[in-house]
């Protein structure tokens, strides 16, 4: 496990083992290829390093979950309920909630690293 | 931002809520439990500060479902209405807030919002006010708290109407130990 978080956690192993364990749950749930993507895709928009992700490469349901994803960090409250069913149609509801998980924590983590979380905690 | 949910719930004769349709990945739903249980049973960080940072982000957030909620810990450690009502934009010169709180919501917007707020002296007071395994257990609950806020909206599980609701705290069930 990587991440400002989980780095932050360190003298509270048993903690950090906890967040480990949701973070994999969440992420196994979904092909590791497209949690690459939705990482990468949102680490962009927060204008961190990340490698480009190549659209036209992909297919249309995974083009449209990644354009979802991109409004995760900075208009979650304008994305529209058609937006919504557009993805939900491309990955069926159970990985629909995950997506929902997983792009929301990769945004989250892109923060905490953003504040230097893992500086701030000593790690 | 919608109130009619978009993922129908996981649970037979249940309406759809954050529980219900999180049961559409039970696994997800049962880490997050036992995350979510042992950060609020930890003392590092009191029950107190946890719950001044979660109203700021459900402010910041728009989360009208976690804005809503108390957490009886938090309650019990004395943060009444009357403190919540400060946590608002010019928290600064809340008179029923104290430093470290003041401090611990710099450290939320910054981490939610804009990570600019989060230099210099805001940088040095949260470091005064709180020990590093505290920045570290604050952290990972800013975190979660915006996730989850975010997922939650984003799944349109957003309340039409909610009143002020007291919950028992998460706790780590010891079944699950």
């Amino acid at each position: 496990m990587s991440g400002p978080v989980h780095a932050a956690l360190a003298s509270d192993p048993v903690l950090a083992e906890h967040y480990a364990a949701f973070r994999k749950r969440a992420e196994s749930a979904l092909d590791a290829r497209f949690v690459a993507l939705i990482r990468q895709a949102i680490a962009a928009v927060h204008a961190m390093e990340a490698a480009a992700i190549d659209d036209a490469a992909l297919d249309e349901g995974t083009r449209t979950a990644l354009a979802y994803a991109r409004r995760i960090p900075f208009e979650h409250t304008a994305i529209t309920d058609a937006e919504a069913a557009q993805v939900i149609a491309h990955l069926g509801e159970p990985k629909f909630v995950a997506f929902s998980v997983v792009a929301a924590l990769a945004d989250a983590e892109c923060r905490a690293a953003l504040v230097d979380l893992p500086g701030l905690a000593g790690g | 931002m919608s109130t009619t949910p978009r993922v129908s719930s996981a649970i037979a004769g249940e309406p759809a809520h954050f529980g219900s349709v999180l049961a559409h990945q039970p696994d997800i739903a049962a880490s997050f439990a036992a995350l979510y249980g042992r950060f609020w049973g930890s003392d590092v960080v009191p029950a107190r500060i946890k719950e001044v940072a979660r109203m700021r982000n459900a402010r910041v957030t728009e989360c009208g479902f976690c804005r809503n909620v108390r957490f009886d810990k938090a309650v019990a450690q004395g943060l009444g209405e009357d403190v919540v009502d400060d946590i608002t934009d010019g928290y600064e010169a809340s008179a029923r807030l104290t430093d470290t709180e003041k401090a611990v919501l710099k450290f939320t917007d910054a981490l939610i919002h804009d990570p600019e707020l989060l230099t210099g002296d805001a940088r040095a007071a949260l470091q005064r006010h709180l020990t590093p395994a505290q920045i570290a257990e604050l952290g990972l609950g800013v975190t979660l708290f915006l996730a989850l806020a975010k997922a939650l909206i984003t799944m349109g599980l957003e309340p039409e109407e909610m009143t002020r609701t007291v919950l028992p705290t998460p706790a780590v069930l010891e079944a699950a130990e």
